[in-house]
């Protein structure tokens, strides 16, 4: 039973409860606003935004006003009801029953965040239903029983709607009972602050890194299946403040994992030569 | 860095700023080498620059070209009002071009915002308010060199291709072949001040250019085939063929005289329907290296809506439960076990999770026809070939973007001792720009040996397919015909072929894209093969999903991985 202590520590999920200094989140919109609005009103929340763009921060820095702890879930395909809700373990011979993270939001009133839901299978997004909607419930089959939830709890997946899963789409029914925000990526002033705060690097290499990123974004309709996002850029940044070249830190941060394909690669070499440019 | 993109820096082409071009101009956007000492100028989807200028120049005059393209200033409805009007047309550039990039000036890099001048860029705030000035008496300065030039006419007849055709793509080079004679009529109204002291004859006068443009194509002509390939192949039986035209072949002969020296091949049987029996060894099969073409456009990712469809496809459990053996260990069983065991039953020892991904077990290898009647115009006016080769390359994008494992080779016989088979894309390369440039360098020529390439399509597929389930895509216009190996023989040895395939638990689909081959001979060539004619290759992500289930299911029989011969 070695997996055991490995198991109940995953089942947790993660929890982030610091309450060091708000997570940076510029606003770009109104989604503050929406966010808050919908966590008075006990509505669940589905971000929708492209990968890199600052779902997870934005999430964050939300739970940090509203004061309240943040359950963080990976979903993955293997993602099972059990993960979620939780399960019997065996601890001294006994069964004991171990919360999964999404009953302990329920129960402490946390906002608890599936992340990537898509990927998780359609059987298990069901369980979510009733705890989406009006009702504020998650059945519990094993126990016997039904918890409502405790106030502050609030429900918030995110997904990537350009994300190359076809087969997996977020169920309609599952949808209809979410505030949907849109998060895209920031314009290009404030993505300039992001960068320089986060990687710490001066204005002016903080406008050009989103200027080579703002322009690697406009070849998303042309064949580059992913570009260049903030979270990127930012590592860029963070290569550029250690000592590197813009453009070293360019070509490892951005044209290195944005694809293998060696044309593209040149091309975007090529890009960064020009954008970058000393 | 890896060493294909060091390669690429030091070779100095102007290729490499294709995706800058399409970054500036938020469109799909090739840059190609243009004439020495021409101007920049572009046709809507290449931009053409002088490659033996330098890089900065090079880079200046891509982006001008594609921020004229940006902001709109090579609309239809401007460039209309300057055919003809070459001086016009340097007077609109020399302001329109400044307000173009003042436009996006956010978006460019920072050596080409210098070329801004504000002050004219402040004299128009849209393409019309631009040509108003140009056509004014205001004195306008000549647009610097880095603006290149503006050539209405191919941009009138680009746009117009292009709203004819919305889904066509072809690549920038054949197209510019195409447009030799265009291009020469407006060079001459074009004026080239600057080359009125050379040669007319030589070097870059006009006459220059037309005689290296003439000796350009003649040398492309002449590297045809063996006598007779460019023949017609085959007698039909289909009426409805629209072109009339003799079927013109462009092959190289070098991959000829590269097969004569590479005698290795593989040998396959052939069958003959009239004795009843096969011929041992008769064909004799080689893999030759197809040609990659230069300036192909990028992959597009599920260009055709297939992979919606074949997604579908996906059968099997990728996680099993309650396992004897597994990797990770089923919590609940191991819950239930214990249990047991605490009542004091025995419990049941099957307690971990087995990973077993088969979700997508499948191999599948497509079949290109790359003979000399694929050359012939289809329905919608582009040719069968180019229909094959886009069907061809949608299929394996979307198979490879699925996990499958997908193999393209292309097919082409002069012969039973020299049926070759191009592997465009093996099963172990990646899906990148390589295999793309291999696909679009296909040129149709010579017959087709249809059995032949069946079998040892099939037997790639087998060997380094690598899965249980494994499935042979013919794309084909139907039409079997080689020396010794008329269309009656070939089809029945064709379907032979096939049914060898199928034996051997491989799946068989033959499509037709685009050819009018009628559907009782391809029902002779396919036999009880699922197969398909499908008229244009859009209507293929309707048709392609049960067509991949039925083929599937006539050969999902359990078989060893290495059922050969």
């Amino acid at each position: 039973m070695a997996g055991d202590g490995a198991r109940a520590a995953g089942l947790g999920g993660v929890v982030s409860t610091t309450r060091a200094a708000r997570p940076y989140y510029v606003p770009v919109a109104n989604e503050e606003r929406i966010f808050k609005a919908a966590f008075r009103q006990g509505l669940s929340v589905l971000l929708k935004g492209p990968t890199g763009c600052g779902k997870t921060r934005f999430l964050e820095a939300m739970a940090y006003d509203l004061e309240r702890p943040l359950l963080t879930v990976a979903c993955h395909d293997d993602l099972t009801t059990a993960d979620l809700v939780g399960r019997f373990l065996l601890r001294g011979g006994e069964t004991e029953w171990v919360d999964g993270p999404l009953t302990r939001a329920v129960r402490e009133g946390a906002i608890c965040y599936l992340d990537e839901v898509v990927e998780a299978r359609q059987d298990t997004t069901v369980v979510l239903h009733p705890l989406a909607d009006h009702r504020r419930q998650l059945p519990i089959e094993r126990l016997g029983l039904t918890l409502d939830a405790a106030p502050g709890f609030c429900l918030v997946v995110s997904y990537n709607p350009g994300y190359q899963s076809v087969l997996k789409d977020l169920k309609d029914s599952t949808r209809q009972r979410m505030v949907a925000i849109e998060l895209g990526f920031p314009p290009a002033d404030v993505e300039e602050k992001i960068v320089a705060h986060e990687a710490g690097v001066d204005h002016g290499n903080a406008a050009k890194l989103v200027r080579l990123g703002q322009a690697i974004r406009r070849l998303e309709t042309t064949g580059l299946r992913e570009v260049a996002s903030t979270r990127v850029l930012i590592a860029a940044g963070r290569l550029v403040a250690e000592g590197l070249s813009p453009r070293e830190a360019a070509r490892a941060a951005v044209a290195g994992p944005l694809t293998d394909d060696s044309t593209v690669t040149s091309g975007l070499v090529e890009m960064i030569d020009v954008y970058l440019a000393d | 860095m890896n060493p294909s993109c060091r390669e690429a820096e030091k070779s100095g082409s102007p290729e490499r700023l294709s995706l800058l071009a399409s970054a500036i101009s938020s469109r799909a956007l090739q840059v190609a080498a243009g004439g020495p000492g021409e101007k920049a100028w572009t046709n809507g989807r290449v931009v053409f620059v002088d490659a033996s200028i330098d890089r900065r120049e090079q880079i200046d005059a891509v982006a001008v070209q594609a921020s004229l393209l940006a902001a709109g200033s090579l609309d239809t409805d401007v460039v209309r009002r300057l055919t003809r009007r070459s001086a016009l047309a340097r007077r609109y550039l020399a302001v329109e071009g400044h307000r173009a990039l003042a436009a996006i000036a956010d978006l460019l890099p920072p050596s080409v915002r210098t070329l801004i001048d504000s002050n004219v860029a402040a004299r128009a705030d849209s393409p019309a308010a631009s040509l108003a000035a140009a056509l004014s008496r205001e004195s306008v300065a000549d647009p610097p060199d880095s603006f290149g030039t503006i050539r209405a006419r191919h941009l009138l007849t680009s746009i117009n291709r292009a709203d004819s055709s919305a889904t066509t793509r072809q690549d920038a080079p054949r197209e510019q072949r195409n447009h030799v004679l265009a291009e020469l009529a407006e060079d001459e109204d074009d004026g080239t001040a600057a080359d009125l002291f050379s040669s007319p004859v030589g070097g870059r006068g006009a006459l220059g250019r037309l005689l290296g443009k003439l000796l350009e194509v003649v040398r492309q002509l002449n590297g045809g085939g063996p006598p007779g390939a460019d023949a017609p192949t085959h007698r039909t039986r289909a009426g409805t063929r629209t072109g009339r035209n003799p079927v013109l072949s462009t092959g190289m002969a070098g991959i000829v005289e590269e097969a004569a020296i590479e005698r290795r091949g593989t040998r396959y049987p052939e069958w003959d329907v009239h004795r009843r029996r096969y011929r041992q060894d008769w064909c004799t099969v080689q893999e030759v290296e197809p040609r990659p073409k230069d300036g192909t456009p990028l992959f597009v990712s599920d260009a055709y809506g297939l992979r919606r469809p074949l997604a579908r496809l996906g059968v099997g459990l990728d996680r099993f439960r309650r396992r004897v053996q597994g990797d990770d260990i089923d919590i609940d069983a191991v819950v239930e076990a214990r249990v047991e065991v605490m009542a004091g039953s025995a419990p049941d020892e099957a307690v971990y999770i087995e990973s077993l991904r088969r979700r997508r077990d499948l191999s599948v290898l497509l079949l290109l026809d790359s003979s000399g009647s694929a050359a012939e115009p289809g329905a919608t006016g582009q040719t069968v070939h180019e229909q094959q080769c886009a069907a061809a390359a949608a299929l394996t994008v979307a198979l490879h973007e699925l996990g499958d494992r997908v193999a393209l080779y292309a097919y082409c016989s002069r012969g039973r001792s020299a049926v070759q088979l191009m592997p465009v894309k093996r099963f172990d390369d990646g899906l990148d720009t390589a295999v793309m440039r291999r696909l679009h360098g296909l040129v149709p020529v010579a017959y087709s040996r249809l059995g032949a390439a069946i079998r040892h399509g099939a037997a790639v597929l087998e060997d380094r397919g690598g899965t249980s389930r494994r499935l042979l895509v013919v794309l084909s216009d139907g039409l079997a015909y080689d020396h010794g190996y008329e269309p009656a023989y070939g089809a029945a040895d064709a379907r032979r072929a096939l049914a060898e395939a199928r034996r051997r638990g491989t799946a068989c689909l033959c499509l037709s894209i685009g050819a009018h081959t009628d559907a009782e001979t391809l029902r002779l060539v396919f036999g009880s093969a699922a197969h398909a004619t499908i008229p244009t290759i859009e209507q293929l992500s309707h048709v392609i999903g049960p067509l991949f289930r039925a083929a599937l299911r006539s050969a999902d029989i359990p078989r060893p991985l290495k059922g050969r011969r």
